[in-house]
C-alpha cells in the first residue's frame, strides 16, 4: 500500500516553468458564458440538486403552486360564475408572488448565506486559489448558489405558463414581465452575493445583506414620490404595473388600463420608453456595476470595490438618469408628492384644479441635494484609499521604478475625481431646483442665480472635507466627525425643535453636512408658510454654518495635500 | 513582471503588518528546489502570515514574494498556477462528499474531463490513504481526514511549489509517518515542498532544511546542526547506563573534551555535551574503544522542542 502511494506521488511534475514566462495552464477552462460548464454552477448543482433534498422542496412547491392554480381557478369559475378566460387569468398574481418568495426571499438568503457559510467554513480561500477568472467565479456563484430555488420556480411554471396561454395574456406582456422578474431576481441575487464578500463579519454578513437588499429595493423606490422617479426602476414595480390590466380579469383590466392612461410612462427627457425596456436599463446598469465589484474583490481581495474612473462615470449617470427621468414629470405635475398621493387615493383631478402645495418643492429639492450628497458619500468610501493601501501602493511603485501613482489606481488620491463628481452633483441640482422653479406650476419665481454657488458650497463642504478628513486623517477620525458633526447636532436640534426653541434648533441642526441640502432649498426657493423666527435664522445659520465649513474644508485639505506630499 | 530566479521560493524583505502590530517583519529565505523546507516558531511568529503573502491570499506592506520564478504581486495568477496551498486547520465544505470535493478542485483546475478527473481524485485519495473513505460526506470525517483530504486537494494539479501550514497537526503517528513519506518523495521529483509546525521535531524528522522564526523574525535557518549551532544551545544531554560500575566511566569522561555537568544515580549517568551528531557519534565510538562496556546510549534534553520552549518563554518575560 505504502508503495503504491509513494509511487502515485512520486509521478514525474509537469516541466518547470521557463521563470519569466507563465506556464501553460494545465488543461485551460471553458468560456465564461458556458454558464453550465462553470466548475463552480456544477459544484452547486451537484450539492444542492441532490434528489433527497430537492425532491421535498418540489413537492412542496408543486403542491402550492397547484393549490393557488386550482383553489382560485374553480372558486372564479364555480362561486363567482366568471367567464373561463377571465377565470383563467386569475391565479396568475398570486402564482407570480409565490414565484417572487421563492426566487427573491429564499433565492437571495440562499445566496447571501451561501457565500457567508462559504467564508465561514474557510473554503473560500479555495476558490480564490483557482485558476479561474474572476468572472467565472462571479457567475458560478451567482447562478450556482440559487440553482435550487430556480427549479423550483421551474416547478411553478406549468400553472403560470397555462394561465398565460388560456387567459389569452399577450405573449409581450408575458415575456415582459417574466424577463423583469428574472432580471430582478439576478439583481436581488448579486445584492446578496456582494453583502456575502464584502461584509467582514460573518455572523453580520447575512443581515448586512438582507438590510442592504430592503434598503435598495423598498426603501430608497419611495424617493420616487419625492421627485426622483428613477428609483422606483430598481423594482419590478413598474413593469408589473404596467402589465397588471392584462393579468387581471378583462372587464377589470380594461378599466385598469383606462387609468393608467392618466400615469406617467417611463421619460427619459423627450424619449418615450416602455417601463419593462428602462427598468432592464437601470437594472442592467445595476448588475454591471455589481459584478464589476464582485470581479475586483475576486481579482484582489484588498481591491477597492469600484475603480475610480467607473465611480466616477456612475455618479454622473446616476445624475443624468435621475434628471432624465424627472425633468419630464415637472410640466404635467405627476412628479409633486400630493399628485402621487391623490393618485394612490383615486383622487385624479385633472390639471385645473390641483396645484401644488408651497412646501413641496422645497421639500423635493432638498431631497434630491440630500441625495446626492449621500451617494457622493457613497463613492468616496468606495474609491478613498486608506493609509495603509497608499503605503502599499508607494512601496509597489518604487518596486517597479516609477514616481508617481496612476491617478486611477487604488492608492491615488481620490481628490480630483471627487472634485468632478461635486461639480457633477451640483449642476445637476441646480438643474433641477431650476426646471422645477421655473415650471408653470409657479408662474413668475425662478431660482436666484447665486443657488448654483450655494450648490456647489455645500456639495464641496459636505463631500470634500469630509473626503479630505477620511483620507488624511483616517477612518477613525471621520467616523468621529460624522457622528458629532452629522448626527448629535440633528438629534440635539431636534430635541431643542420640540421644547420650542426654534431658533436655536435652526442654528444647531445647521451645523450637520446632511441638514445643508435642505437648508440651501429652504434658502434659496420661495418659501412664506415657515415661522418668521425661522425664516429670519435659517439663511443666517446657512450661511455661518457654510462659512465656517468652507475654512474647516480648505485646512483639512491643506492637511492632505501635506500628507500626500510627504508620503 | 516576474523574475528570473533559481530558487523554487524567494522572500525578500518581507514585512506584514495588521494596524499596529507587526506580523512579519523584514524577513528573507531563499528556498531551493527539490526540498522539504520547514518553518518553526511558536503561535504567534509569523507563519501563518508569511504563508498567506506566498500563497497570494494577502498582500504584504511590503517585499518581494517570488513562487518559481514569479512574482505573487505581478503574476498572481501564474503563481497560483504552479504552487498548492493548504491552510492551518484546512476546511473542507459540510455539503460534499469526498470525491465530490475533490472532483470540484480538479475542474477548477481543469484537468480534464469525468474520467480524467475521477482518474487523478482515485490516485490523490491514494496518497493519502483515504481511498476508503471517498464515499464519505466531508463533515463526517475526522479532523485527521480531514486534513489528509485538503492534501489531496493540494496535490491535485501537481503543483510544484507546495505550502502546507501546519498539515501534519491532528494526524495521528502513522499517519504522520505517511504524510512524511510522501512529502519527501515529492521533493525527490523535484518539487518543493514548505512546511510550518510548532513542533520542530515534527519538522526536524521530514525536512532537510530548517527556519526558526519569532516575533515576525527568521532566528535562524538552515541545517538541523546549524539551526541548533547558530541558536547558541547545541548542548545536549546525554544518558548512559552501564552494564557494570559507573566508575571507569565517570573517569573517562572527566578527561573527554566538551563533557561536562555530569551527575549519577543508581540507574544511569548524565551529562552534558556540546558538539553537534558527529561529535556525539565519535564520543560513543571512543568510549566503545576505552572498552567501556555501555548498555544504553541516549541523548535526551536541548531537543528542538526544548529551544522553541526557551524561545517561547523568552517571548512571554518580554
Amino acid at each position: 500500500m505504502m508503495d503504491e502511494q509513494v509511487k502515485a506521488a512520486s509521478k514525474p511534475l509537469p516541466e518547470t516553468p521557463l521563470p519569466g514566462k507563465p506556464p501553460r495552464l494545465q488543461g485551460s477552462g471553458a468560456p465564461t458564458w458556458k454558464i453550465w460548464a462553470n466548475p463552480i454552477f456544477r459544484r452547486y448543482c451537484r450539492s444542492r440538486l441532490r434528489l433527497q433534498g430537492l425532491s421535498l422542496w418540489m413537492l412542496i412547491s408543486l403542491l402550492i403552486s397547484g393549490f393557488l392554480f386550482f383553489i382560485i381557478r374553480q372558486g372564479m369559475l364555480r362561486w363567482d360564475g366568471m367567464d373561463l378566460v377571465d377565470a383563467e387569468r386569475t391565479p396568475l398574481i398570486p402564482l407570480l408572488i409565490f414565484q417572487g418568495v421563492i426566487l427573491f426571499l429564499l433565492g437571495t438568503g440562499q445566496v447571501a448565506g451561501g457565500m457567508t457559510a462559504e467564508a465561514d467554513e474557510g473554503v473560500l480561500d479555495y476558490q480564490r486559489l483557482a485558476p479561474m477568472s474572476p468572472l467565472a467565479k462571479v457567475l458560478g456563484y451567482l447562478f450556482g448558489l440559487p440553482i435550487r430555488e430556480y427549479v423550483l420556480v421551474l416547478v411553478t411554471m406549468p400553472f403560470s405558463l397555462w394561465s398565460l396561454w388560456r387567459g389569452q395574456v399577450p405573449l409581450g406582456i408575458a415575456l415582459q414581465l417574466y424577463g423583469i422578474f428574472f432580471t430582478a431576481g439576478v439583481l436581488y441575487h448579486l445584492t446578496g452575493l456582494l453583502a456575502g464578500t464584502v461584509v467582514k463579519n460573518k455572523r453580520w454578513a447575512f443581515l448586512v445583506s438582507m438590510g442592504v437588499i430592503f434598503l435598495l429595493y423598498t426603501v430608497i423606490p419611495q424617493l420616487a414620490k419625492f421627485g426622483l422617479a428613477y428609483f422606483k426602476y430598481l423594482t419590478i414595480m413598474p413593469v408589473f404595473e404596467e402589465c397588471y390590466p392584462h393579468l387581471i380579469p378583462r372587464d377589470a383590466g380594461a378599466a385598469a388600463q383606462a387609468l393608467q392612461q392618466l400615469l406617467p410612462s417611463a421619460k427619459f427627457f423627450n424619449l418615450n420608453f416602455p417601463q419593462a425596456v428602462f427598468t432592464l436599463l437601470t437594472q442592467g446598469v445595476l448588475i454591471l456595476t455589481m459584478t464589476v465589484m464582485l470581479w475586483r474583490r475576486w481579482r484582489r481581495a484588498e481591491s477597492h470595490l469600484l475603480g475610480k474612473v467607473w465611480a466616477t462615470g456612475f455618479f454622473g449617470w446616476l445624475q443624468l438618469v435621475l434628471l432624465g427621468n424627472a425633468l419630464p414629470l415637472i410640466e404635467p405635475g405627476h412628479l409633486f408628492p400630493s399628485r402621487g398621493f391623490d393618485s394612490f387615493l383615486g383622487r385624479f383631478r385633472m390639471g385645473g384644479d390641483w396645484q401644488p402645495e408651497e412646501w413641496e418643492p422645497v421639500v423635493m429639492v432638498g431631497a434630491y441635494g440630500l441625495v446626492t450628497l449621500m451617494m457622493l458619500w457613497v463613492m468616496m468610501l468606495m474609491i478613498s484609499p486608506n493609509a495603509e493601501t497608499r503605503l502599499r501602493g508607494w512601496r509597489r511603485i518604487r518596486k517597479l521604478g516609477r514616481r508617481r501613482f496612476s491617478p486611477v489606481s487604488d492608492p491615488a488620491t481620490a481628490f480630483p475625481w471627487l472634485v468632478l463628481m461635486v461639480g457633477m452633483g451640483a449642476v445637476g441640482w441646480h438643474l433641477f431646483a431650476k426646471e422645477l422653479v421655473g415650471s408653470r406650476w409657479f408662474p413668475g419665481q425662478e431660482l436666484p442665480t447665486m443657488a448654483i454657488a450655494a450648490f456647489l458650497l455645500v456639495m464641496a463642504t459636505g463631500g470634500l472635507g469630509f473626503h479630505a478628513l477620511l483620507e488624511g486623517r483616517g477612518p477613525r477620525a471621520a467616523g468621529m466627525a460624522a457622528i458629532f458633526i452629522g448626527v448629535v447636532p440633528i438629534m440635539v436640534g431636534s430635541i431643542l425643535g420640540t421644547m420650542g426653541f426654534s431658533v436655536a434648533a435652526t442654528w444647531l441642526m445647521g451645523i450637520s453636512p446632511v441638514m445643508a441640502p435642505v437648508y440651501a432649498s429652504g434658502v434659496m426657493l420661495p418659501m412664506t408658510d415657515a415661522g418668521a423666527d425661522i425664516m429670519r435664522s435659517l439663511p443666517r445659520a446657512f450661511w455661518f454654518w457654510q462659512f465656517v465649513g468652507t475654512i474647516l474644508t480648505l485646512r483639512l485639505i491643506h492637511w492632505l495635500w501635506q500628507s500626500l506630499r510627504t508620503k | 513582471m516576474s523574475e528570473v530566479t533559481g530558487s523554487a521560493i524567494e522572500i525578500r524583505d518581507l514585512r506584514v503588518d495588521y494596524g499596529d502590530f507587526i506580523a512579519v517583519n523584514d524577513v528573507s529565505l531563499s528556498i531551493p528546489w527539490g526540498v522539504v523546507y520547514g518553518l518553526v516558531g511558536p503561535n504567534g511568529a509569523g507563519k501563518t502570515s508569511t504563508f498567506k503573502a506566498l500563497a497570494t491570499l494577502m498582500e504584504p506592506t511590503y517585499g518581494e514574494v517570488i513562487v518559481g520564478g514569479y512574482d505573487v504581486l505581478e503574476s498572481t495568477s501564474a503563481a497560483r498556477r504552479i504552487m498548492g496551498y493548504m491552510p492551518d486547520m484546512a476546511p473542507a465544505p459540510s455539503d460534499l462528499k469526498a470525491w465530490e470535493f475533490l472532483d470540484f478542485h480538479a475542474d477548477t483546475h481543469a484537468l480534464g474531463g469525468r474520467a480524467a478527473r475521477r482518474e487523478r481524485v482515485e490516485e490523490c485519495l491514494g496518497i493519502v490513504n483515504l481511498l476508503e473513505k471517498r464515499a464519505a460526506w466531508c463533515k463526517a470525517l475526522s479532523r485527521g481526514q480531514t486534513q489528509r483530504l485538503v492534501l489531496a486537494k493540494t496535490l491535485l494539479h501537481r503543483p510544484q511549489v507546495l505550502i502546507l501550514d501546519e498539515p501534519a497537526s491532528g494526524l495521528d503517528p502513522l499517519s504522520r509517518r505517511e504524510l512524511r513519506l510522501t512529502l519527501q518523495k515529492l521533493a525527490a521529483g523535484g518539487a518543493t515542498v514548505l512546511v510550518s509546525s510548532h513542533i520542530l521535531s515534527e519538522l526536524a524528522e521530514m525536512c532537510s532544511l530548517l527556519c526558526v522564526m519569532n516575533q515576525g523574525r527568521i532566528l535562524s535557518s538552515g541545517t538541523e546542526d546549524e539551526v541548533r549551532g547558530e541558536l547558541g544551545r547545541s548542548d545536549r544531554l546525554l544518558c548512559v547506563t552501564m552494564v557494570d560500575g559507573q566508575d571507569g566511566l565517570l573517569t573517562w569522561l572527566a578527561a573527554y573534551e566538551g563533557v561536562h555537568d555530569v551527575e549519577r544515580d543508581e540507574a544511569e549517568v548524565r551529562f552534558g555535551f556540546k558538539g553537534d551528531n558527529d561529535g556525539q557519534a565519535d564520543l560513543l565510538a571512543a568510549m566503545m574503544s576505552a572498552g567501556l562496556r555501555v548498555k544504553t546510549f541516549e541523548a535526551r534534553g536541548s531537543s528542538f522542542e526544548q529551544i522553541l520552549v526557551e524561545v517561547a518563554e523568552g517571548n512571554r518575560e518580554a
